[in-house]
């Protein structure tokens, strides 16, 4: 049981809070450019770059989990693909209440 | 599935919907599970690995684990399996669900363990139910369900249920340490388990009902009815014996009495003007 390296659930607005950090997010994919960097939209409507290996195909949604290495970006190193629909509003909820009240359930 | 649901008090009445663990539950709990546990405590709690890490033995009992001052047994947990081992007699494989990672272990007896196995592999999202296992400090989960996430919305779903069980069984707490001893109480203290969060078998889902709410009138009588001797006797209590010694108008106490049958907090027993709790004291 290990609880070291926790990746924290963050949106658009949460992001900067944990640069350096290891952070866990869903963006809906706008564009994916050949060289490894998908530009997203967080749950919040925020845009997010991250940088790493994506699969291929990329579905709608993918969570990314990796390094925040700036306000808006994150170097990730696990994908998955979340399908093409996805409740983004709920997500985000649970997103602000795992860095808010409810923290110490979490990290 | 759960016998204990025969038992309906007021704490299950607020769950909206049931965690219901899958059938291969009943035939592949482990052998020294014992059947004399009391089965109020067996129910099945979702939470995150970081509650887990958490838990402590309770001061009674040094097998059990708590959560949040409730005996968890059955767990379930939503992550990403990691380091999936196969051994002879088991297979070994690392939970992670984003705030922690979990050892976890399914022993591989018959058929349909291995074929559940064969359909999760490393890296993929998967649901498990295990009982918690505490041996020598270490905590591990002895999983005897898993399947593969194929709806997302399932993730922060399970999150969200891990907030709810987490403030009901908080509350519920808090509540019975604050509590007159007209309720029902069997012990207090910090370290003793209580009676924690019990999903619903039925589908109503009854509101935000809660047992704060439950006050007044309705409280009055629900506590009334749960004395011993009442709970015990045959027909319950009368409208016009509780309007008398409660010494509210019996309007009120009609009102109250529909309300809390509604509910399904009473009962009627000989006529439509006895009734009882449902709760077996």
């Amino acid at each position: 049981m290990d609880t070291s390296s926790p990746a924290v659930l963050v949106n658009g607005e949460l992001l900067p809070m944990h640069v350096g950090k290891r952070v866990r997010a869903v963006i809906q994919v706008l564009r994916s450019d050949g060289s490894g960097t998908v530009t997203g939209k967080s749950t919040d409507g925020q845009q997010i770059f991250v940088k790493g290996h994506p699969p291929a195909p990329l579905s709608t949604f993918v969570e990314v989990i990796g390094i925040a290495d700036s306000n808006q970006s994150v170097r990730a190193d696990i994908w998955t693909n979340f399908g093409d629909v996805f409740d983004t509003q709920g997500y985000n909820h649970i997103c602000q209440l795992a860095n808010g009240e409810y923290k110490h359930l979490f990290i | 599935m759960y016998g204990g649901h025969s038992q309906f008090d007021g704490n299950a009445a607020f769950a909206g919907g049931g965690f219901m663990p899958s059938q291969a539950t009943q035939t592949t709990a482990d052998a020294s599970y014992s059947p004399a546990k009391n089965r109020d405590t067996q129910t099945l709690i979702p939470l995150t690995v970081k509650q887990i890490s958490e838990a402590f033995h309770s001061s009674d009992d040094k097998m059990n684990l708590l959560v949040d001052g409730v005996e968890v047994n059955n767990v379930k947990m939503v992550g990403l399996l990691k380091n999936k081992t196969e051994r002879v007699t088991d297979i070994q494989f690392v939970v992670d669900d984003g705030t922690g990672c979990i050892d976890c272990f399914r022993w591989v007896n018959e058929a349909v363990d291995s074929k559940e196995m064969e359909r999760v592999m490393d890296g993929m999202y998967v649901v498990i139910h295990g009982h918690l296992k505490g041996f020598q400090g270490k905590k591990q989960m002895m999983v005897y369900s898993v399947r593969p996430v194929t709806e997302y919305n399932e993730i922060a779903n399970h999150f969200a249920d891990c907030i709810y069980v987490h403030c009901y069984n908080t509350r519920l707490r808090k509540l019975q340490e604050n509590t007159s001893t007209s309720v029902n109480v069997p012990n207090s203290g910090f370290n003793t388990p209580v009676k924690g969060y019990q999903p619903s078998l039925s589908n109503q889902f009854s509101g935000q009902y809660t047992v704060d709410r439950l006050e007044g009138v309705e409280k009055l009588i629900l506590d009334y009815l749960q004395q011993p001797a009442l709970l015990e006797s045959v027909k319950g209590a009368s409208r016009d014996e509780l309007a008398q010694r409660l010494n509210v108008p019996l309007e009120r106490i009609l009102k109250a009495i529909e309300w809390l049958e509604c509910e399904g907090f009473i009962y009627s027993t000989i006529d439509e003007f006895h009734f009882k709790s449902i709760t077996n004291g």
